[in-house]
C-alpha cells in the first residue's frame, strides 16, 4: 500500500493557498491594518489635545521666564504649594514646593497602605479561620462579617466610620479609655502610648548589633560542641539567655550616658534632681507636693499661686532635652512652666535676665555656657546680677528609649502617636474591608489541603504545631499568596478613596493641587505614574513567584 | 398540623434524654479531666481566664438586661445538660447530635457559644433601641417656629418651672410639654436655656430622642430613589420603564421556555433587546422633543435630573454593556497569536529612530536643560532600542498583543476614583473644539474603559478554561477564524464566565458610589444633601444605614443569582 502513493512534493498544498487565505500573511497585514488605524485614533487625541491646550492658553505649559514650551510642563510645581496638609510624615509648610506636598502624600499613602496591608492580614487570617470553627455560631458570624463587608461599597463603609462612628465619639476631655489602658478614643482620633528613642539609643543599637552577633557565635560553638560529644546543650536557650545580657549592660551602659544637663543659678542651690521638689515645697509652703492637689480644693492655696511658684524652666524648641527633663518633672508632679526659645543665646540671655531658673541643654553647650556666664558674672557689679551669682550645673540621665504616653493638654494631646480621625477612618475601612476578602482567601486556600495530608502527618506522629508549620501551611500559602498579592494592591489601589474623609493620600494632595495650579494634565499623569509604579513592581513580583512556585510543582 | 406535631415529636424526642437511664450512663470522671482539662497547663490556664471572661460578662448582663440574659441562660443549661446526657447514655437524636457537633464540642466551645449568644443579644438589643423604640419617626422637626425669648418671671407665670436659682448657660428640660412617638417614648420636649445675665430664657422645642431620626430618610425616600424624577413630567417615564420591564420580562420568560421558539431568530432578537436595553432605557427616560422637564416627554439633561439609586443602576448598567464587546475584543486581542513583526525590521526600524531622533530631538533639549536630571532625560531616544527588544521579548512583535496588554493592565493599574476624575477633567481635551459632553456620558465612558480591562480578564480566563480540542475541532471543519470563535469557542467560553460578568457587575454597582466625588447625583450624593437640608441637619448616619441595606440587598440578591446561574449552566461540573 504505502508503495502506492505517489511520492509528491511536500509543500504542494502550501503553495496552492493564495496569499489572501494565508494566515501569516493576514496576520502581518492585520497587524499593518491595526497599527495605522491605531495611529489614526491617536493622532486625532493627540492633535485635539494639541488644539485645546493652544485654545485654553499657554498656560499650562508656562516657563518660569514666561515662554511658552512642552519642557516647562513641570516647572510649576517648584512654586509654593500655598495649601496647608493636615498630617506631615516629614517636615511641611505651605510655603515648600509642590512636589514636596506631593512627597508629603506619597508618604501618607504608603503609610496608611504598609498599615493596612498588615493588620489587614492579621484579621483576615483570624476570620478566614473562624470561617473554618468548628463552632458554628463563630464560623456564621465570620459568614456575616464576609458578607456584609463585601456586599456594600467601601466608600460608603468609609464614610459611615468616619462620620457617624468616628464623628459621633465624645469629645477629647470626656475621651474614652478603654480598660484603663493608656490609650485614649475620641472624636480627634486614636492617641496610643509609643516610643521615644533617645539620642542614647544609637549606643544601645550597637550592643543590640553586638548581642546578635555574639549570640550567632554561641550557637554555632555550642553547635559544634553537641556534634562532638553527642550531647543535647539547649543551646537556643543559652543564646537568647546570653543576649538578654549583652543588652541589658548595653541598657545600663547607654542609659548612665548622658550628654544633657540642666543649669541652675548658684543661689537655688541644686545638688540633685529632688531639690527641685523642695524648692517648689518650700515656695508653696507644704509638705508634699501632693497636697498640692488637695489645698487647691480645699482652696488653701490659689492657681496663681501654683502658677507662680512652678518651676520656670528655658529649653530650645524640639530639643531632646526638653522632653528628657519635662516627662522627669512630670514624673515628680513638680508644676512647671516651659519657655520655649528657638536660639541658644536667647535661652542664655533670658536665664541671666531672671526669666527662667533652670535651662535645659546638651552638656557640652551648658558646660561652655556657665563658664561665659561666670565671666559675665565676674565682670558686673554685684546687684545687676538677678539670679545671684555663678551658675550650678546638673546632669541628667536618661534611658534610650521611653515610653511616651499621650495626655490631655489644654485642648490637645501631647505625647504617645497620634492617629488623627481621618487616617483611623481610612485605615480601619481599608483593613476591615481587604480582611473580608482575605479571610475567603485563606478559608479556599485551607479547604484546598486535603484532608488527607493532615491526616498522614497525624499518622507520622507530627505534633499540631509541626503539622501545621510544615504540612498545611506550605501548601495552604501556595493557594493564598496569588490572590492574596492581588489583594494588597487592591487596598494601595483603594487608599486614593481617603479623598472622601479628607485624609491627605497622593491623590488627595494631587487633586488639590489640581484645583489651585489648574495642571490637570500633568498631575493625571503623576498619580497614573505613581499608582502604575505600585501596581506593576507590586504583580511583576507576583509573576515572579508565581513561575518560581510552578517549576517545583510535580 | 402535622407539620407541628412532627416537630413535637422531635422536641419531646430529644428532652426524653434528660430522664437518665442509669444502666446507660458511662462516664469515667477521671478520664474525662485528662482529656479535656488538665492535659496541658496552658489549656487549663486559658479555661480559667475564659471561664472568668464568661461569668464576668454573664453577670454583667444579667444586671442590664435581666430578662433575656435568663431566657438565654435557661436554654443554654438545657441543651448543655441535653447533649452531655445524650453522649453519656450514647442516645443521640439529630438536634443532640447536631449541637454536639456544632456548639458544644469543647469545654471552650461550650463558653464560647453562650457569650457569643448573649453578645448577638445585646448587639441587636442595642440596635433594636436605636433603630425603633427610641427612635423618631417623625415627618419632620419644627424646632425654629416656637423659639421666643422670654423671662424667668414669664416663664414661671406661664406654669414653667422656677428658672430663677439655675446656673447660667445650663440646660434645663421639663417635660411639660412631650411628644410621644409610636414605640411609646418622649421624643420632644421643651428646653429652657438661660442666657449669661439670667434675665433671658431661650424656650425651644426640639429633639430628644436617643434613637435614630429615621423621618430623614422617609421624607427623602423619592429623593434616594429617583431624584429629580419625580417631577410629573418624568415620573411617568419611571413607571412606564418598571412596566414594561415586568410585561416584557414574563413574556420573554416564556418565550425563553417554549420549545417551538428554540433557537429562532425572534429569541435572538429578543436576547439582543435585552442585552441593549439599558441604552433604550436611558434614551427613553431622557425623553425627545422640545420643552424639557417641562414638556410630557421633553428631552432633559441627564446631568441635573437623573439621580440616586435609578442613576447608580442605570449607570452600572450602561457601563456593563457598553464595556462588554470591548472586553472581549481586548481579551480575544490577548491571546492572539498572529505572526508577529519580525525582528528584522523592528530592530532597524527603532536603531534609526533613535539615531534620527538623537541627531534632532536631544539638541534641542540639551539647550533647554537647567539641570542634571534634565541633562540625562534629554537622551530619552536611548530608551527606543530598549522598548523594541522589550517588545519583541514579550510579544514576539505582535502589535494586538501589545497594545491590549498594555491597555488592560494601565486600567487595572489605576484605582477608579482616578479613572473618574481623568474621564470628567480630561475628555474634553481629547476632543475637538467645541464637542459638548455630558457630564453623565464621560463617566459612563470611563466605567466602560475601566470594566472593560478587568472584563478582558475573566473572558481571557474562560478562552483558556475551553479545551485545545475545541479549537482544532473548528480548524478541522474548515471554519474560518471568525466563524470559529463566533459559533463555537465565544458561546462556550462567555458561558463559562457569566457568573464573572455578574460578579463584576456587582463591583461596578458599588463602584459607582464613587461618582459623587466628581460631582454627580448618585445615592450617596443625595444621601449626603439630606444633612444640609434645614429640617434634618447634619443628620448623616440614617441615610447611611439605610443606603448600607440598600446596597447589601441588591448586591447580595444579585450575588446569590449569580450562584443559581452558576448551577444552571453547569460551570465546574463538567
Amino acid at each position: 500500500m504505502a508503495g502506492e502513493i505517489p511520492p509528491g512534493p511536500p509543500s504542494m498544498g502550501q503553495e496552492s493557498i493564495p496569499f489572501w487565505r494565508d494566515g501569516r500573511v493576514l496576520g502581518v497585514l492585520a497587524q499593518i491594518a491595526f497599527v495605522i488605524g491605531f495611529i489614526i485614533v491617536a493622532g486625532w487625541f493627540v492633535s485635539n489635545i494639541l488644539n485645546n491646550i493652544s485654545s485654553l492658553g499657554s498656560s499650562q505649559f508656562i516657563c518660569q521666564d514666561g515662554g511658552f514650551s512642552y519642557r516647562c510642563a513641570f516647572d510649576f510645581m517648584e512654586a509654593d504649594a500655598q495649601f496647608d496638609i493636615s498630617e506631615t510624615p516629614i517636615d511641611y509648610d505651605p510655603s515648600d514646593s509642590y512636589w514636596r506636598a506631593l512627597g508629603v502624600g506619597a508618604l501618607n499613602t504608603v503609610k496608611v497602605t504598609v498599615l493596612g496591608i498588615i493588620f489587614a492580614t492579621i484579621l483576615g487570617t483570624l476570620v478566614g479561620i473562624a470561617r473554618l470553627s468548628p463552632n458554628w455560631l463563630v464560623s456564621r458570624i465570620a459568614l456575616w462579617y464576609v458578607d456584609l463587608l463585601r456586599n456594600t461599597p467601601l466608600v460608603l463603609q468609609l464614610i459611615f466610620l468616619y462620620f457617624s462612628v468616628l464623628l459621633g465619639l465624645p469629645q477629647i476631655d470626656s475621651a474614652i479609655q478603654p480598660l484603663g489602658l493608656p490609650m485614649f478614643i475620641s472624636q480627634r482620633g486614636v492617641n496610643l502610648p509609643s516610643f521615644e528613642f533617645m539620642p542614647s539609643f544609637a549606643i544601645l543599637m550597637a550592643f543590640i548589633i553586638l548581642g546578635i552577633i555574639q549570640a550567632q557565635v554561641l550557637w554555632v560553638i555550642l553547635g559544634r560542641q553537641e556534634e562532638l560529644t553527642g550531647k543535647e546543650s539547649n543551646r537556643l536557650t543559652w543564646a537568647i539567655i546570653s543576649f538578654i545580657v549583652v543588652i541589658g549592660i548595653g541598657w545600663i551602659v547607654s542609659s548612665n550616658e548622658t550628654n544633657q544637663a540642666v543649669l541652675t543659678p548658684a543661689s537655688m542651690r541644686i545638688r540633685e534632681f529632688d531639690d527641685f521638689e523642695q524648692i517648689v515645697l518650700n515656695r508653696l509652703d507644704v509638705n508634699q507636693l501632693n497636697d498640692i492637689a488637695s489645698d487647691l480644693e480645699e482652696g488653701l492655696i490659689t492657681q496663681d499661686q501654683v502658677d507662680e511658684a512652678a518651676l520656670k524652666i528655658c529649653v530650645l524648641r524640639d530639643a531632646p532635652s526638653e522632653t528628657n527633663f519635662t516627662s522627669q518633672l512630670r514624673r515628680a508632679d513638680i508644676p512647671y512652666e516651659v519657655k520655649r526659645t528657638t536660639r541658644q543665646d536667647q535661652s542664655t540671655s533670658s536665664f541671666i535676665e531672671g526669666d527662667c531658673e533652670a535651662y535645659v541643654g546638651p552638656t557640652a553647650v551648658i558646660a561652655a555656657e556657665r563658664d561665659a556666664m561666670d565671666n559675665i558674672i565676674a565682670a558686673t557689679p554685684e546687684d545687676d546680677v538677678v539670679n545671684g551669682g555663678a551658675a550650678t550645673m546638673l546632669q541628667l540621665t536618661e534611658n534610650p528609649i521611653r515610653l511616651s504616653i499621650p495626655r490631655i493638654e489644654g485642648f490637645n494631646f501631647v505625647g504617645g502617636w497620634k492617629m488623627t480621625a481621618e487616617f483611623t477612618a481610612i485605615l480601619l475601612g481599608l483593613i476591615l474591608n481587604t480582611a473580608a476578602s482575605i479571610a475567603e482567601i485563606v478559608r479556599a486556600g485551607i479547604q484546598s489541603v486535603s484532608k488527607g495530608q493532615t491526616e498522614a502527618a497525624r499518622a507520622l506522629g507530627l505534633s499540631e504545631s509541626q503539622r501545621l508549620r510544615l504540612v498545611i501551611l506550605p501548601q495552604a500559602l501556595k493557594v493564598i499568596i496569588p490572590p492574596q498579592t492581588s489583594q494588597y494592591l487592591n487596598l494601595a489601589k483603594n487608599s486614593s478613596l481617603a479623598l472622601a474623609v479628607a485624609y491627605p493620600d497622593f491623590w488627595n494632595l494631587g487633586n488639590t493641587t489640581i484645583n489651585q495650579s489648574g495642571r490637570s494634565i500633568q498631575i493625571i499623569l503623576l498619580v497614573m505614574v505613581f499608582y502604575l509604579s505600585i501596581s506593576l513592581s507590586v504583580s511583576g513580583v507576583l509573576n515572579w513567584y508565581n513561575r518560581r512556585n510552578q517549576l517545583q510543582e510535580r | 398540623m402535622e407539620r407541628v406535631q412532627k416537630y413535637l415529636n422531635v422536641i419531646l424526642n430529644s428532652l426524653k434524654v434528660l430522664i437518665p437511664q442509669r444502666d446507660r450512663m458511662q462516664l469515667d470522671w477521671r478520664r474525662f479531666l485528662g482529656e479535656n482539662i488538665t492535659y496541658s497547663g496552658w489549656i487549663m490556664a486559658w479555661l480559667a481566664i475564659l471561664t472568668w471572661i464568661t461569668f464576668s460578662y454573664t453577670t454583667g448582663q444579667l444586671q442590664s438586661a435581666p430578662t433575656g440574659t435568663i431566657v438565654v441562660l435557661m436554654i443554654w443549661g438545657l441543651t448543655v445538660a441535653m447533649t452531655m446526657l445524650a453522649e453519656l447514655q450514647k442516645r443521640h437524636t439529630d438536634w443532640t447530635l447536631w449541637m454536639k457537633g456544632n456548639l458544644y464540642n469543647s469545654i471552650t466551645n461550650v463558653q464560647v457559644s453562650l457569650l457569643l449568644v448573649l453578645l448577638i443579644l445585646a448587639a441587636f438589643r442595642g440596635f433594636y433601641s436605636y433603630a425603633y423604640t427610641n427612635a423618631s419617626f417623625a415627618d419632620a422637626v419644627p424646632p425654629t417656629e416656637r423659639e421666643y425669648e422670654t423671662t424667668v418671671e414669664a416663664v414661671a407665670e406661664a406654669g414653667g418651672p422656677n428658672l430663677s436659682r439655675m446656673p447660667a448657660n445650663l440646660e434645663f428640660v421639663s417635660p411639660t410639654e412631650s411628644i410621644t412617638n409610636r414605640a411609646g417614648v418622649v421624643v420632644r420636649e421643651t428646653a429652657y436655656i438661660l442666657n449669661e445675665d439670667k434675665t433671658v430664657v431661650t424656650v425651644e422645642n426640639r429633639d430628644i430622642h436617643t434613637g435614630a431620626t429615621w423621618g430623614a430618610v422617609i421624607d427623602n425616600f423619592s429623593n434616594l430613589l429617583i431624584f429629580r424624577y419625580k417631577q410629573p413630567n418624568l415620573v411617568w417615564r419611571v413607571y412606564a420603564v418598571l412596566i414594561f420591564i415586568a410585561v416584557f420580562g414574563v413574556a420573554s420568560t416564556f418565550m425563553y421556555r417554549s420549545e417551538r421558539l428554540r433557537s429562532s431568530r425572534l429569541l435572538s432578537g429578543v436576547s439582543l433587546f435585552w442585552i441593549t436595553s439599558p441604552i433604550i432605557i436611558y434614551q427613553f427616560l431622557l425623553g425627545a422633543g422640545e420643552g424639557g422637564a417641562e414638556a410630557f416627554f421633553g428631552r432633559v439633561s441627564p446631568d441635573n435630573t437623573l439621580g440616586g439609586f435609578l442613576f447608580s443602576v442605570i449607570l452600572a448598567l450602561m457601563a456593563i454593556v457598553i464595556s462588554f464587546p470591548l472586553g472581549v475584543l481586548l481579551a480575544l486581542g490577548r491571546r492572539s497569536e498572529v505572526r508577529g513583526i519580525p525582528w528584522w525590521i523592528t530592530y532597524p526600524v527603532a536603531g534609526l529612530g533613535m539615531v534620527y531622533l538623537l541627531f534632532t530631538n536631544t539638541p534641542t533639549l540639551l539647550e533647554g536643560a537647567r539641570s542634571n536630571f534634565g541633562i540625562l532625560l534629554a537622551y530619552w531616544p536611548i530608551l527606543i532600542p530598549v522598548v523594541a527588544y522589550g517588545f519583541q521579548r514579550t510579544w514576539e512583535g505582535n502589535v494586538v498583543a501589545a497594545f491590549s496588554t498594555i491597555f488592560i493592565e494601565v486600567w487595572r493599574g489605576i484605582p477608579f476614583i482616578t479613572v473618574l476624575f481623568m474621564s470628567i477633567i480630561l475628555f474634553p481635551i481629547f476632543l475637538p473644539e467645541g464637542w459638548e459632553v455630558l457630564n453623565m456620558t464621560r463617566v459612563v465612558a470611563g466605567s466602560a474603559m475601566f470594566s472593560a480591562a478587568y472584563l478582558a480578564e475573566n473572558v481571557r480566563g474562560g478562552l483558556q478554561a475551553i479545551p485545545r480540542g475545541q479549537y482544532e475541532a473548528a480548524d478541522s471543519l474548515g471554519l474560518s477564524n471568525f466563524t470559529k470563535y463566533r459559533l463555537i469557542i465565544l458561546p462556550q467560553a462567555i458561558r463559562l464566565v457569566i457568573p464573572a460578568i455578574v460578579g463584576q457587575f456587582i463591583g461596578l454597582f458599588k463602584d459607582t458610589s464613587l461618582v459623587y466625588l466628581v460631582g454627580l447625583f448618585d445615592l450617596l450624593a443625595v444621601a449626603n444633601t439630606i444633612a444640609s437640608q434645614p429640617d434634618w441637619l447634619g443628620i448623616r448616619t440614617e441615610p447611611y444605614i439605610f443606603l448600607l441595606a440598600l446596597y447589601f440587598v441588591c448586591s447580595s440578591a444579585m450575588a446569590w443569582y449569580s450562584r443559581r446561574l452558576e448551577r444552571q449552566l453547569g460551570v465546574g461540573q463538567r
